[in-house]
This record gives C-alpha cells, structure tokens and sequence, in this order.
C-alpha cells in the first residue's frame, strides 16, 4: 500500500503538476510555489507584507540590493538558506504558516535559481499564441480533428492508448444528452444504427446543434452562473419575473450569438448607440443578484451590495479571477490590488438604483405585460386606490381620537402599541397579521371600520397579484451624471478612502487609448483577443461541460493559485480557434465529434490507478447526470414531457410545507395543474431561500457558481425513488409500453429502451422479467396497486388492469434508478 | 477536494469495487453497515486521513442555537450595578460611542435597565441562574457559562452566519459541514449532521432560517446539514411511494443492483459501486429514521424530563431528545436552531414563556446524556448569536412595552460535557455587562475551541477554493484555553 501510494505520489507530481526531469518552467514549476508558500507575507499585498520582502514581481525578487536570490548559485542565496534552514526562528516559511515546502518543491527551486532564476509571468496572463498542432503516433487513425492530436500526443508521452470508440447506442445517447439534456429518442436511436455512412455521427451532431432544446441544455450552466432565480432571497424573499431574460439566453444560445456580442450585450447592452430591445433586455444578466428588502437595512448598504456582486460575478464568469478578496484588501496571489477592485467596481457604480425597497422590479425595468394584464393591474389600482380614500379618514380618527399629551408634552397613544403600530403603517404596508390584529382590536367598538378591513386586505392582494403578473425585467442603464467611486476600507459602505475612476486591472492588458469610462469599454475589453483570459476560461467551461471536469480544473480560478491546465497546448489552440469567430457551436462541434469524446468510458483497473480522474482521456467520461437532466429524461421516456418553450415558471411537484415552513407561512406553495408539471426544469420556480426540492448538488442560484459538484448520498436515491415526479413518470412509461405492446418482453425491452437508448441484452432481459413477476405478486393485491396508480395528477389508462399496470410501472421505476440511467 | 485525497477516496472505491467483482457484492454491503454497535466502537465514515489531529475529547456536537439572541443581563450575567442605576443614563465611558441598529441608533436616552426577574447562585459552582430557569439552574455544575463573548455583527442573519459558518456572508461551510468533512460520521444510515429548527410558541420573532446556516458552502454538497422537517417525514421523500411496500421495495433494489452489478463489470467504473451502496443506504435509512423517531421505547420519566412538548414534531422539546437519539446513532453534529428572544418591545411578557419553552428541554438534554455515559464525550453548547442591551430599549414608564435591543458587544454561552471545565464560568464582563473585562472570547476563538475539543488544529483543517485555503476560523482564532478542563 506505501509503495503504491508512493508511486501514485509519483505520478500525481508528473500528471498534476507536470514537472518531469524537463527543465524548470517558472510558470508551470516556480511560480504555483512561490505563490502558495510565500506570497501570504511576500506578494501583492502590502499591508501583509513581512520583512519588506516581495517575491511576486521580477524587480523585487531579484533585487541586487540585500539580494535573496543570486541567479544561478542556490547556494549563495539567502530563500534558499532560509528554506532549508533547520532553525525554527529562521526557516521559512515559518512553521505556524502551515505552509511548509516538500522536498520536491525544494528542488525545483534550486535548480530555477541555478538556471539563473529565468522570470516569467503567469500563464493564463498573457494572450493565447495558438500553438502548431502536434504530429502524434495514431497506428489507428482515429484522430478526427485538431483535439484529438493534442490527447494522443500527450498520451504517447505517457506510454498510454486511447480507448476505442463506444457503441453507437451509448454514443448517441451520450451525446443527445450533451447536447439537449435529453434522451435520444427509439427512432432517433434506430435511424442511427442504421445508418452507415461515414458521416452518420456528424449527422447527428448537426441536428441536436440545430434542435431548438440546445439552447434550454445550455442555458442551465449560464444561469448557475449569473445567479438567475424567481425570488429575491433574504428575507421576505418577494418574486420577480426574470424570466423573459432566461427566455432570450435560450434563445441566444440557439441563434449562435457569437460569444463577443453574447458577452457585450449582458455587459453593456444599453450602453450601445441605438440598443434593440433584445440587447437591453441581455443587460438582466447583472440584476439577477439577490435583493435584501429587510427593514432597518441600510439602503446605500444593500446597494453597495448590490455592485460588489455584479463586480465579482463578472470577473468569474468572463475572466476567471477571484477579485472578491480584494474588496478588503490587496489580493494576497493574484496581481489584483484593492484599487483594481474599486476600479472595476466603477463601472457598476453607476446605476440608478439606490439599494432601498427591496422590490423584485426595481427600475430601470423593461416591461413585458401584455395589454390586458395592464388593464387589470389599472383596474386592481383603481379599486385599491377607491378603498384607501373610504378608510384612511377613519383610520386617522382612530388614531386622532386615542392620542393623548404625556406629562413631556409629547404625543402618545392610548392605544396598544401593537394596534398603533399597525394603524400608522396604513393600508398599503400592512402585513396580513396587522390586518388580523386590528380586525380583532376593534371587533367590538367599530364595526363598520372592521367591515372594510378584509375589503381592504382583498383588494391589496388582488392588486399586488396583478403587479406581480405582469413581467418587469430589471435591466441596466447608467445616471446621466457618473456616481463618485472611492475604495472602501474592508468593504465597508461607510468607510471611503482614495477615489478612482473606472479602469481595468493593472496586471492586465490595458484599455484601447482613448477607451470612454464606462461599461461598454469594459465588455468590449473583456470580449476581444486581445484579452487573455476571456476565450480561455470560455472554452474550459465548455469543456467542463462535456468532459466533466475542465482543462482547468478550478474552472472558477485561473489566477496563480488555480490549477495549470492538464493540456496547456490545447486549451490555447481551442482559445484561439474559439475567438476567430467567438463561434460557440463551432467549438462544441469541434468537441463533440473529437474521437476523445467518442470513446468508450470502459475501464480498466491498471488504468484507474495511472489516472482515477481521467485527466489524460485515455476512455471517455461516464459520470452521472446533473439531477435536473434526470427530471427531464425522465419526463421524456415516459412521454409526459410539455414540449413548449420559455414563458413564466412553473411550480411543480413539491412535499407539502417545504416553502410554508421555511418563511413562517408567509409564502404558501401553490402546485400548478396540468401541463405546467411536466414542462423542463429549466422552467421550474427557483424560490431563492429555498429552492426546489427534487433537484440535489445543483448550485444554489445565491451567488455565482460556475462549477456544481456532484456527490452521492443516501438523499439522493430517496428522491429519485420516491418523489411523485418520478413514480408518476414510472407509471406513464408503464402504460405507454402496455398501450403499445403484448408481451412481458417487449413491454420491458421498450420501457428499458425508451430510459436507456438501447434494447437489454438476454441477461438484463432475464433480470427485468424476473423482476416483474416478483412485483406482479406484490401488486395481485388491488389496493396497493391503485395506490401506486394515483400517484400524479395525470389520469391512468382504466382499461388496463391495475394490478399489470402497478408491477410494469415499479419495474419501470427501478429502470430509471439505473446507474445507466442515472450516469450519460 | 486535493488532488491525493481524490486518489485515496478513489482507491478506497476501488477495494469496494475489487470485493464486488470478486462476487461478494451487495450481500458483503450489508455488512458494512452496521447497524447495533455501541458508540464506543463505532467505526468512522468517510473523513479525512490523519484526523483528528490530537486525541478527541468530544466525538460530537449538539448545539442549541438560540436565533434571536437570548438577554445575557436577564438570564446569566448577574449585574447589581444595573438595580443601583436604573433608570439613569449608561455612562458614556462605557458605551464609547459604539453603534447600535437602526432600532435604538437613533435613542438617545439609554436608560440603564435591571434583570427584570431575580437571580440566584447555584450548585458548588455558584453560578447566577435567572429564576425562569429553574431546571437549567439545577444543572449549573455541569455547565461552563462563558460570559465574555462578543461578535462584531449587530443583525440576526449575519451574526448567525458568522457564529456557523466564520463569516458574517452567505457562502462559507458552516461549522458541521466541516466536522463531518474532517472527521466523517459514525454511521451510514443517518446523516452525519442534522439540522432541526423550532419557534417560540408566541411566534413573536420574524427571523426565518436560511439554509445556507447549514449550508456546505464550497466543500462538497454531501456535507450540507440535511434539515429535518417539523411535520411529515423527517427527511424528504423518506416514505415509499403509495402502495409500494418494503417488500416491494427490497425486490425492487436486489434486481437494480443486479443490472448495476452488470453495469460495473462491463465498464469498471467504482462510482457503480458507490451507486449500489448508495441505494442500500438508502433502504437503510427508511428504516432507521423511523426507528430513531420512534420514542415508544423511551421511558416515560425521561420523557417527562423534556417537558410537555416532547412528542410534538417540530417543537425544541421534540428536537432535544431526537438530538441525544441522533448522536446515540453516531450522527456527528447536530443543530438545532430555536427562533424567538428578539425581545425590543416586550421583555416583560415574553421572556418567561420563552424561557419556559426551552429550559426543561435543554436540561434534560445534558442530564439524560449524563445518564447515558454520552455526556463526557459529546459537546453540548446552548447560545445565541449576540446578547442584549443592559440599557432600555423604549420608555421606562411603559413597562408592558419594555425592550432590548441586540447588543453585539457582550453575552452569555454556556457549554456542558466533552473536554469542557464544569461547575465554572468564564470570562466577565463590566459592571453594566455591556462589554468584556476579563477574557473576551471572539466567535473565532470559540469555533477554533470547538474544533479544538474535537481534536483538530483550526489553522490545520483547510480547503482549497479559488485558489486561497479557507477555514472555519478565517484568519483567526485562539483555542480558549480557560475554559478546558
């Protein structure tokens, strides 16, 4: 066990973090130590820094005056003295830092400092060159594009082959499922096989790019990322109507909007000369951040809010950085100070919006009511507004009537404070429980007051339902006179340093001469070549997608700390084919009919240990399926699916309680009927305090995520075995195969095929037999089998027996348990 | 997760997977899970290699949170000084000009406010207990009431955040998803950290419970607190679908893992493996929650000892004693939040019913973990996330209307059984209890001492994320040496 760990050890520092006996690269080599290990007290930040020493800029670090390093002799240089030194008040780093150097990392050290210390910069800081594509060994032939000659060559180096194609079943499903979060369907599966031309795959691949479900598949990753969701968070949570925006990301997606203009227009779509409606309604992107609406919240607070993470959710999701740490102070890795922090933040500082209210359709806001959803919200207004006038005079007498001088001369109230609080918040902020005490209050002494009350609270519901009906995106637009930008010492709102202006950070490439100072100078520099990080971090995220896990693993960190690409060389080529046209169903072509990705995800054990992970693809990915996918192919075998498109959120099956007990009772879950169930999760209602519950190791839409992991635990299982949504899809497969065919075999086999794109083989069809006649004896009981029957709202088939139709469907749900089922 | 650690997990799949393909499979499994050991030597699930870092004084958790933030001057930190002024003004000099919430930022009368009840000395210890809480009081040698705490959040949701999770935003893992990330569980068939929230019966405080309390923040989402429920199942989707039966059930999961078995010869992907045991945890767990939830076999002077809410689902009488029946089973941490003690306006109506509702419970959790030789391995703390003004909030002539606001600057924890000095207090605070004198405890000290107790170094247990290692304890923290035993 040592010895095999040590030879893992081994290979990890070969596969992880690429040093060989190849000469040391300061990038790839130096630099991750120096940062890890002594930026903390050596690098950017000057407020931490120790000793006056600071190790992340070439003329510091080899600065001749008290020099610690001397290039090209270890021996006589002090960090390395200092390094191997054994004495504890001289070793560095020092021991409480937890941050002590290995052996290995030792070396690398002294043998960069005899290698004359070469400097560099971090690599992801520096524009993408696109690399020659390399000549590799392929006795096979199976290289089908520039991809696959960058893997085969880095897996010759490794003494390792590709694995064969997969089946053309488990290829097309995979695929499909890639490409439109769907299963493929029988037909689809059938055309497939049968067709033999070389080009059938590419075929494919063309349609599902072409298929309007492709852009719902990719909009699930972008709104993890911008933080979409139905409600506000916080507390009181109040909903909002984003969703034409997640509308037009679809529709984005499907039209191939070329990835610089996807970019300028979330960006700084109003900011263009003459904006479309499209573009401006684009610029939601920004707004999807949570809204505090608590009381006693300081407004200018919540605001200040409000732009960090505009500020921070920008970075990560186009440049790749973590700029969240020097909201307080310089970063302590990256070349980010806390004045590139403010500076960036500039260009958000500029909108309208004050931080107060806490609404879900703070303006600047596009409307997206239709005519007679106007009419109501008018006609709920006015009747709102006719109340008010019958009972404020009342309501001002009562308070009139109980008003005393206390012995100071002050006004006070004889009324109880609960009623008096009540009465001074008048009708239009009144919570419903104010409206229940004051009815209790004056139950007895007011009558006719009491009568209007309900009358009152009828209308103020009917009137905020009419608001909320009629969509309202929040989008951008900027004060005609730009707000001042100061940093904020600790982020604190109160506490204002320096003043700065909009710009970019320093570290990276500059700003076009004459760039204006606003937003749109800002999307346009994050969208061009020029910039290092935007393409990349773009083509890693798509690669993540596919592969599982990215180029890059830390897809969300590309700074110094984050991990070096496992292909460096691919992942600038892919950049710089990417940005030519910012084309991004071309790049996903180009990855999805690579010969890697087509590969066949079996295994073999000396292979599992030489790369657990698959980083070097030497077989295809198998992993399991984010858990809205399983929704989805779920209500797609079965048949129950609601094909349309965009529109409104739906509720959808949810345990009874779930919202009720996490708000107190304030928001009450009201289950959609019909069609709404069954329509794509894409769809389904994001309550932001609590999001829905059949979904598991999804991002929590509270922040920006752009990587969700995935775990396994007993909870999800549970889900998958016992929510309605699936026992209801269980039982729809069930009758859609009894509908269609008469026997045992054929009905499993087309259930089987309909969940798993392919037809059983004779050992799997002996199992799902057997496993039929055991539930067939479960179900002879009557009861229990229109138990499981009525699970869902959909209505069943009656002329099918019960007791059949309840053992095929429990099969059917242990069909969609399937690890294959589960995993694409 | 770092890249080695990955490769340990992996290969720990791997033995799994090399006993499956070996045919042993899922009847092997069933072993695994084991069901009736005594908590002495329960085997650990999951966790990090090489934790604890030293030996362990308490194995596991149970922490009573008390949202909303309890009157240390009513309840625990007696001040004789408060009687001697009442009504006058605090003295600036010992205000100091600090900040309070929007609620009293504006007061400017600040009149200096006695414990509305009486207090008295209890046990060998001597410690002051208010007399609405008699059974606590009772209790008073076994607990260490740590009466220096302060916080530098003055809201509910951010100093809660800051208390669980080390920071007062929204994002970090909060202290249980660290421990079982540390030191996994010690069972498969129960969550390893459960979370169970309660109200005051008045219902008299808004503050909702946000998830990310428990939330995993950047560790994987497998440590996230799994909520039990106050109504229904338990745990989610817990029950068979209608008409299924366990019966039905298990043939149903002996023929999936069947076709998984073949799955996993065929590819010789471990996660399959995973996935079989995932589904037979699974099974497990519909039996073991009911069982857990079943007080049938609980004596009935030990469920008198809760009080009259005990068998009420949902309640914090409820939520105690399914605390000590979680940690019985090897559950790591448990958390239960308890909503109410927000009183600005009503001190003298609702404190006591308030205190009535967890004080029976609370005590009863440390005696009946006593009883059951738990007590010297399991931490129990009881707190909220800040105290209460020694000063007035409102008029000092409108009694019914008395209050407090939230006061970040100084309060009252107390903590009972693993690793903890009974029968003591520490730290004090100044003669108006408005700020420490002596040991002031920081929420990172007192996270960096609980880990501390539970064997780990808080400056050692570290995660990766967007390139910086992240802690509980930030950049903070000393282990609170004074208050170990």
């Amino acid at each position: 066990m040592t010895r095999l760990l040590l030879a893992l050890a081994v290979l990890l520092a070969f596969t992880e973090f690429g040093f060989s006996q190849e000469k040391v690269d300061f990038s790839r080599d130096v630099l991750p130590i120096l940062s890890n290990h002594c930026f903390q007290c050596h690098g950017p930040d000057e407020k931490a820094r120790k000793a006056e020493l600071r190790l992340d800029t070439k003329e510091a670090a080899l600065r001749k005056q008290g020099a610690v390093i001397v290039p090209g002799k270890s021996a006589e240089s002090e960090i390395i003295r200092r390094i191997e030194s054994a004495d504890a008040k001289e070793q560095m780093p020092p021991k409480k830092a937890n941050k002590n150097l290995k052996p290995e990392q030792i070396a690398i050290l002294k043998k960069w400092v005899d290698a004359g210390a070469p400097w560099g910069t971090h690599w992801s800081f520096t524009a993408p060159v696109r690399p020659p594509v390399p000549v590799s060994r392929d006795p096979k032939g199976i290289a089908k594009n520039a991809i696959d000659a960058f893997i085969l060559a880095r897996l010759e180096k490794e003494k390792l082959s590709p694995s064969a194609g997969a089946d053309k079943e488990r290829l097309i499903r995979r695929v499909t499922l890639d490409l439109t979060g769907l299963p493929p369907t029988p037909d689809e599966v059938d055309a497939f096989l049968k067709d033999t031309t070389p080009t059938a795959y590419e075929k494919v691949v063309d349609r599902l790019l072409a298929s309007p479900r492709f852009g719902e598949r990719m909009a699930w990753d972008w709104l993890d990322a911008a933080r979409y969701a139905d409600s506000n968070g916080y507390q009181g949570d109040g909903e909002r109507t984003m969703w034409p925006w997640r509308d037009w990301v679809v529709k984005a997606y499907n039209d191939n909007l070329p990835f610089d203009q996807f970019t300028v227009w979330q960006l700084a779509g109003d900011r263009l000369p003459t904006p479309t409606r499209e573009q401006l309604l684009a610029t939601a992107f920004n707004r999807n951040h949570m809204i505090n609406g608590e009381g006693g919240r300081i407004a200018e607070e919540n605001r200040i809010e409000y732009v960090f993470d505009q500020t921070e959710t920008t970075a990560t999701v186009w440049i790749g950085l973590t700029v969240g740490c020097a909201r307080c102070h310089d970063h302590k890795f990256d070349p980010i100070l806390q004045k590139d922090y403010y500076s960036l933040f500039a260009y958000f500082n500029q909108t309208p919006v004050n931080g107060g209210g806490g609404s879900g359709q703070t303006a600047p806001v596009m409307d997206f009511g239709t005519t007679a959803q106007e009419q109501k919200r008018k006609d709920a207004q006015a009747a709102f507004d006719e109340l008010v006038k019958r009972i404020v005079p009342i309501e001002k007498k009562l308070r009139d009537d109980a008003a005393i001088k206390d012995k100071d001369g002050n006004y006070a109230s004889t009324l109880p404070a609960l009623i008096e609080s009540a009465l001074r918040k008048g009708p239009n902020d009144r919570a419903d429980q104010n409206y229940d005490e004051l009815i209790k209050h004056f139950k007895e002494k007011e009558p006719e007051y009491v009568k209007l009350l309900p009358e009152m609270r009828k209308a103020k519901q009917f009137r905020d339902a009419a608001n909320t009906g009629v969509a309202k995106v929040m989008v951008m637009a900027d004060l005609p006179t730009p707000r001042e930008t100061f940093i904020l010492t600790r982020g604190d709102y109160s506490k204002k340093e320096g003043k700065v202006t909009p710009n970019t950070p320093v570290s990276l490439p500059a700003l076009p001469k004459g760039a204006p100072a606003n937003r749109l100078a800002l999307a346009q520099w994050i969208a061009s070549k020029e910039n290092p990080l935007t393409a990349r971090v773009a083509v890693n995220r798509l690669w993540q997608m596919f592969f599982g896990i990215g180029l890059v693993k830390t897809s969300e960190d590309f700074g110094v700390q984050g991990e070096r690409p496992s292909h460096p060389e691919l992942l600038d080529w892919l950049a710089v084919e990417f940005a030519e046209k910012w084309d991004t169903k071309h790049l996903i072509r180009l990855i999805v009919t690579s010969a890697t990705y087509r590969q066949s995800a079996k295994v073999t054990p000396e292979l599992l240990d030489r790369d657990p992970e698959n980083r070097l693809l030497a077989r295809g990915t198998r992993h399991r399926m984010p858990s809205w996918m399983i929704r989805d192919q779920s209500l797609a075998a079965s048949g129950l699916m609601t094909p349309t498109y965009g529109g409104p959120p739906v509720k959808t099956y949810q345990p009874p309680g779930i919202w009720e007990e996490a708000t107190f009772g304030n928001k009450k879950y009201a289950q959609d009927k019909g069609e709404a169930i069954y329509r794509r999760s894409l769809y389904v209602f994001w309550r932001r305090i609590i999001g829905p519950t059949v979904f598991f190791d999804v991002a929590n839409r509270q922040t920006c995520s752009v990587k969700t992991t995935t775990t396994n635990t007993p909870l999800h299982a549970l889900v998958t075995l016992n929510d309605t949504t699936y026992v209801e899809a269980a039982r729809a497969l069930a009758q859609l195969a009894t509908e269609k065919h008469a026997s045992d075999a054929d009905r499993l086999g087309f259930a089987f095929q309909r969940v798993v794109a392919r037809k059983p083989t004779e050992a799997e069809a002996k199992i799902l037999l057997g496993a039929l006649e055991k539930q067939r004896k479960v179900f002879a009981d009557k009861v229990a089998a229109l138990k499981l029957l009525k699970v869902g709202d959909s209505p069943r088939n009656e002329k099918l027996d019960a007791s059949e139709h309840a053992a095929l469907a429990s099969v059917c749900l242990m069909m969609l348990n399937l690890d294959e089922a589960l995993n694409k | 997760m770092h890249p080695l650690l990955n490769h340990q997990a992996n290969l720990t799949r791997r033995h799994l997977f090399g006993r499956t393909a070996t045919g042993i499979g899922v009847a092997a499994l069933a072993s695994l899970l084991r069901r009736d050991a005594p908590a002495a030597d329960r085997k650990r699930v999951g966790g990090l290699k090489d934790l604890p870092h030293f030996a362990a004084k308490a194995k596991r958790v149970i922490y009573l949170f008390q949202n909303g933030a309890p009157t240390h001057v009513d309840l625990f930190d007696y001040k004789p000084e408060l009687t001697k002024q009442k009504g006058k003004q605090i003295p600036d000099s010992v205000v100091k000009g600090l900040r309070f919430s929007t609620m009293t930022g504006g007061q400017t009368v600040r009149p200096c406010l006695p414990e509305i009840t009486k207090f008295a000395q209890h046990g060998q210890g001597g410690a002051w207990v208010s007399d609405f809480l008699p059974h606590t009081a009772k209790i008073a040698d076994e607990l260490c009431f740590v009466k220096s705490m302060f916080t530098t959040q003055v809201n509910h949701a951010p100093a809660i955040c800051f208390f669980l999770t080390g920071s007062e935003m929204p994002g970090r893992p909060s202290m249980g998803s660290w421990l079982t990330y540390g030191l996994g569980s010690e069972t498969e068939e129960l969550p390893g950290f459960v979370v169970m929230t309660s109200r005051d019966k008045e219902a008299s405080c808004g503050q909702i419970f946000y998830d990310f309390y428990w939330s995993s923040g950047f560790l994987p989402t497998k440590f996230q607190g799994v909520k039990f429920r106050g109504q229904g199942d338990p745990v989610l989707y817990l029950s068979n679908p209608d008409g299924v039966n366990q019966a039905s059930r298990r043939a149903s999961l002996d023929d999936l893992a069947k076709l998984n078995e073949m799955t996993l010869k065929e590819f010789g992907d471990p996660e399959v493996s995973t996935r079989i045991s995932q589904y037979e945890m699974a099974y497990k767990m519909q039996t073991s929650v009911p069982e857990l939830t079943d007080f049938s076999k609980e004596p009935q002077k030990i469920l008198d000892s809760y009080g009259p809410d005990v068998k009420k689902q949902g309640s914090f009488a409820y939520n105690c004693l399914m605390a000590r029946r979680l940690v019985e089973r090897g559950t790591r941490f448990v958390q239960l939040l308890h909503a109410g003690w927000d009183q600005h306006r009503n001190l003298n109506t609702q404190l006591k019913v308030q205190c009535t509702d967890i004080d029976a419970p609370s005590a009863a959790l440390v005696s009946d973990l006593k009883r059951l030789g738990l007590l010297d391995d399991t931490l129990v703390i009881w707190g909220g996330e800040f105290g209460r003004t020694p000063f007035l909030q409102g008029k000092i002539e409108d009694v019914k209307s008395w209050g407090r606001d939230h006061h970040p600057y100084a309060f009252t924890v107390w903590m009972a059984g693993g690793g903890i000095k009974k029968g003591t207090s520490y730290g004090q605070t100044d003669d108006f209890g408005f700020a420490p004198a002596k040991d002031a405890v920081h929420i990172h000290d007192f996270q960096a001492t609980i880990l501390h107790l539970l064997g780990l170094n808080h400056e050692k247990l570290s995660f990766r994320f967007q390139g910086r290692d992240f802690r509980l304890t930030d950049v903070h923290g000393k282990v609170v040496r004074g208050l170990l035993a």
